[in-house]
């Protein structure tokens, strides 16, 4: 009898895989029911196939959506154009990320009473962005392709991020009919956050972020360029022979030769260290979004590859809003705010959310940061002067991507190096031709909207 | 503190309803608690006191007692009764009490002799007084008195002493008057349905309990949590489909006729090793009138319709199923072979891939890995059995898969891990699921005002996905005590299987656990996604009339081997002496 009880456990295992079972499910349920809860359709939470959620507000108190209005989207069509990414389309192509991932909060779901004492209306729900700056970007980008990005570095806010092109939730395109010039291509994607581009020049600030802490005395060398350089039998060429330069000219004449040698000097291993410092194959999440990875990887690079790669070409991709926080990390010294959208959420009057700031990892060295600061401020006021505002230092570099034979993708990165506006930014144009004349005007424009905004606070 | 204000707050803010309301809700789950703890407490913590059948008197004058109706004599630790002798083979004999009093005993292949009175035998009766030997070895079978039974019987703790039942169940009663009051005010138009209902309930577990107790039985735990199962799946029926209160409550009353039935006569061997022959030939013509009369229903044929009346027979194959396996000792040592329960299992099996019923197959699987493990005599056997079976039911399965496509469960397995990408087609019944659980949170939305009760009928949202119903309506403490009750039940036979009467009730119960814990974790899992859904019943809460009953039969399988002092109809009074020669 004994030994035919002692096999009684294999009830014992069934019962504990059951104990077990449900254990795992109640920790699920803690960390996940609020994603649940706010499933598209759920009764509990929908009306007439909308959310009970209330209010979406910019950081200026514009209403950028509301439940209980009929369109939903807000009043003027160029709010609902700037601001179509943001909150997501009718159709789900463009999901509402956001919403979604603050729905719970909203409502006033929580895990104990579950949907029993839930508020069906007056939900807030406030974003760092401003419907007024997300226009000046539309504006200035005037149709093309691309994005713009602008967030404090001190605090984590995000001020603008629009990613075109564009259309009005209102009277969606509809592509089949409506894109016979292409002008809708890639109309769904969030640019900002799921896009990757190849940075061109951009990506020489990370090449110095890394050399300057690798190379000591790098500040003070001088660069001889004759126009173009023979690696491997590869052309590494420049626009004109630069001649010989220091080390700040040779970042604002962005000189590929000089790059190429310093990239040489320090080595494939540097160079990745500094892009891993920079996360830049890693995705953030930020209020329930969740960025694309970036592209570095030199495990296969020959010297002439390393020499492109330093130069923002080869395989190189990096996503917009995490190359905008390396900016944020050169202004703050070294590290940055983690980016966020949504600075509160309210519902039933009670605040159920508020964002704090988070600071990133320590991407480069203060020194490092230092000497970037003053490389990329002298670049700003030798190479684009009228993109210069008044009573703000901008620190900025740009860049021509070459990703095809004739479409160059044109960027333009940089900092508001100015306590007051701490401001960092990244601007990209799809097939824009040169960085500099494309994409400076508008990040100036922005830039000044965002002030505006700051100032009006 | 704001969200516990909230627990007391109305769609219209505070007001004497909504505080009344949050009352209730949160005294459900408290009695809840109270009963699902008092019960544990009874059943789990009760000391496993030996019953004595005999003694063994060794020629040292050594006593020896005999703790069970089947007892293994060997050298090896494990024996019942052990013999450290270096003669004596590590299994030597099997020493079996009869349903009238007598021993057997039985030669079990040792390499020494065993004889009695100085002859050597194979099997053969043992009176009183008897010389027993074992290749050598000599002790004398002594009889336990009528004075000693008494006092062994006195002494030993009665069931329920400290933790009485008849609170728990005062308590139960409270319990499913306040769900009935809940449902009454949520869903009017039933109101006198619900109320009947609850009062035939209550009826019928005071009844069964006044009528243990002139039966001087006063273990009620395990009836308690059958009852409390019961009167959450009549608060789903209640509020999912209110018709169907009746049936259910005409289900738990065959259910319950199986029950007393079955632990009748299971107390004495004999009759049940008859009914065992009964019960495999049953189980057979079940399954043949199944063939023949089933009827399709949702992608499985399991079902027979007669009248008005519909039933799922492969639930009351369970119980038959159980008998058939179930064996005493003396059986499982000598006659080693499982082969005619192998072929009936595989009938069975053969039966259900016909039929299309997934679940159904998994829980026989289930079943019978949990009687051939028990009934084979060593581990590296009942390994090969399991295996070969294993492979055997996956080969005719994937055969039957190549010869007709069976979409039923295709279509499920395909939605599982992926419900949320398919959450309008696949994962329908999941993704409702995990969000209903979510809006009840942890005390749930009130009885018979959840969104599941619309799903209930043809969405299986009262049947297959019925813990995430009563976590909605309930509370997600409570769909989690639920479960800990059912898991309690199979701790207690774990915990019984020591001081269990014969093999054949620890093999019986030990069964009938597994097959409702793995029920259970079918149909819970399934709900929640760990698993593919499978459509499988929750012990005593789905709505379902022929699970109900076989429920209820195979509770009496884990009744027998309750052996408590007067603790269970199913188990015979101990106190009778053995002096009978």
């Amino acid at each position: 009898m004994k030994s035919i009880a002692k096999r009684t456990f294999f009830c014992l295992i069934l019962a504990c895989f059951l104990l077990f079972g449900v254990l795992t499910f109640v920790i699920r349920y803690f960390l996940y029911a609020d994603r649940w809860v706010s499933f598209t359709g759920s009764p509990h939470v929908y009306t007439n196939g909308r959310l009970d959620t209330g209010e979406i507000l910019d950081r200026s108190g514009t209403v950028l959506y509301s439940s209980e209005t009929k369109q939903a989207y807000a009043e003027s069509q160029t709010v609902r154009r700037a601001t179509l990414h943001l909150l997501g389309d009718r159709a789900g192509n463009i999901p509402a990320r956001v919403l979604r991932a603050y729905a719970s909060k909203l409502f006033g779901y929580d895990k104990l009473n579950g949907t029993a004492a839930m508020e069906r209306s007056g939900g807030k729900l406030r974003l760092t962005v401003s419907a007024q700056v997300q226009a000046v970007a539309m504006q200035a980008m005037n149709g093309r392709k691309g994005t713009v990005g602008v967030y404090n570095y001190k605090t984590g806010e995000i001020l603008c991020a629009f990613s075109g092109p564009t259309f009005d939730p209102l009277d969606p395109p509809d592509l089949e009919t409506d894109n016979a010039d292409g002008r809708y291509d890639g109309v769904y994607i969030y640019r900002f956050f799921h896009a990757a581009y190849t940075p061109g020049s951009i990506f020489k600030l990370t090449t110095l972020a890394a050399a300057l802490d690798q190379l000591p005395g790098l500040r003070e060398e001088r660069f001889t360029c004759t126009g173009e350089r023979i690696i491997n039998g590869q052309r590494i060429s420049c626009t004109k022979a630069h001649g010989e330069q220091s080390l700040r000219d040779a970042l604002a004449n962005s000189c590929n030769c000089a790059f190429s040698e310093i990239a040489l000097r320090m080595g494939k291993d540097a160079l990745s260290a500094q892009a891993e410092a920079e996360r830049l194959t890693e995705s953030i999440e930020l209020d329930g979004i969740t960025t694309s990875r970036g592209k570095f990887d030199l495990s296969d690079a020959a010297d002439n590859d390393l020499a492109s790669a330093a130069v923002g070409q080869y395989t190189d991709l990096v996503n917009p809003c995490q190359y905008m926080v390396f900016m944020g990390a050169i202004g703050g010294g070294g590290r940055a705010a983690e980016p966020y959208l949504v600075s509160g959420a309210e519902s039933g009057g009670k605040q159920s959310y508020a964002a704090g700031t988070k600071e990133t990892p320590r991407m480069l060295s203060d020194e490092a940061a230092a000497t970037l600061k003053e490389l990329m401020r002298h670049n700003v006021q030798k190479m684009y002067a009228s993109v210069d505002i008044p009573g703000a230092e901008v620190c900025a570099k740009s860049g021509t991507a070459e990703v095809g034979s004739d479409a160059n993708t044109a960027t333009f990165a940089g900092f508001l190096d100015s306590e007051k506006y701490p401001l960092a930014f990244i601007v990209i144009v799809e097939e824009g031709g040169a960085g500099s004349s494309t994409c400076a005007p508008i990040a100036r424009d922005v830039l000044q909207a965002c002030i505006n905004v700051l100032d009006g606070e | 503190m704001s969200i516990l204000l909230d627990f007391f707050r109305g769609p219209e803010g505070f007001t004497l309803l909504s505080v009344y309301h949050a009352v209730l809700r949160l005294s459900l789950p408290v009695l809840a608690l109270f009963i699902v703890v008092r019960s544990a407490k009874s059943l789990l913590g009760f000391r496993r006191e030996p019953e004595v059948w005999a003694w063994l008197r060794l020629a040292t004058g050594e006593l020896l007692p005999v703790t069970h109706w089947e007892n293994l004599l060997g050298r090896k630790k494990s024996a019942d009764i052990v013999l450290d002798f270096a003669t004596v083979s590590k299994n030597h004999a099997v020493l079996t009490r009869l349903d009238d009093g007598g021993w057997t005993l039985t030669d079990i292949g040792a390499k020494g002799k065993v004889e009695i009175n100085g002859s050597k035998i194979l099997s053969a009766r043992v009176r009183y007084g008897d010389t027993i030997s074992l290749a050598g070895l000599e002790m004398v079978l002594e009889p336990v008195s009528k004075e000693e039974a008494r006092l062994q019987a006195n002494s030993r703790t009665k069931a329920g002493k400290g933790n009485s039942p008849g609170l728990t169940l005062v308590l139960l009663t409270v319990f499913q008057m306040l769900a009935a009051l809940e449902l009454v005010f949520n869903r009017p138009e039933a109101r006198m349905t619900v109320i009947t209902a609850y009062g035939i309930l209550i009826g019928v577990q005071w009844t069964l309990f006044v009528g243990q107790k002139l039966l001087k039985r006063s273990g009620f735990e395990i009836e308690t949590i059958a009852f409390f199962l019961m009167s959450i799946g009549l608060g789903v029926c209640a509020s999912g489909s209110p018709g169907e209160m009746y049936k259910q409550l005409i289900a738990m009353g065959i259910g319950i006729a199986i029950f007393l039935f079955l632990g009748f006569c299971l107390r004495d061997l004999e009759t049940a090793k008859k009914l065992r022959y009964a019960a495999a030939a049953a189980g057979i013509l079940l399954f043949l009138a199944n063939l023949v009369l089933g009827r399709n229903v949702n992608g499985a044929r399991n079902w027979i319709f007669i009248g008005g009346f519909s039933f799922q027979p492969s639930e009351l194959v369970k119980i038959c199923f159980i008998l058939a396996g179930a064996s005493t000792m003396e059986r499982i040592v000598t006659r080693r072979n499982l082969w005619g329960f192998v072929i009936y299992t595989a009938f069975i099996g053969g039966c259900l891939v016909i039929l299309n019923d997934f679940g159904a197959a998994a829980i026989f699987f289930v079943g019978f890995l949990a009687i051939a493990l028990l009934r084979s005599s060593s581990y590296p056997s009942a390994v090969l059995i399991i295996v070969g079976v294993g492979m055997l039911i996956v080969l005719v399965w994937a055969a039957a898969l190549a010869v007709k496509h069976i979409t039923h469960v295709a279509e499920r397995f395909a939605g599982y891990g992926h419900i949320w990408e398919d959450s309008f087609n696949k994962g329908f019944q999941q993704t409702r699921s995990l969000m209903c659980i979510a809006a009840g949170g942890i005390f749930g939305l009130g009885l018979g005002d959840g969104w599941l009760r619309y799903m209930a009928g043809e969405g299986a949202s009262d049947t297959d996905l019925v813990f995430a119903f009563v976590s909605e309506e309930w509370g997600l403490v409570m769909a989690v005590l639920m479960i800990f009750a059912l898991a309690m039940l199979g701790l207690f036979v774990v915990r019984s299987a020591k001081v269990a009467r014969s093999s054949f009730y620890t093999i019986g119960a030990s069964a009938a656990m597994s097959i409702l814990i793995v029920q259970t974790i079918l149909n819970v899992f399934g709900t929640v996604d760990f698993l593919p859904l499978t459509g499988v019943t929750f012990p005593f809460v789905s709505n379902g009339g022929s699970s109900m009953m076989s429920c209820w039969g195979l509770l009496a399988f884990i009744k027998a081997c309750d052996t408590r002092q007067n603790a269970s109809f199913a188990v015979k009074l101990s106190d009778q002496g053995g002096d009978k020669k």
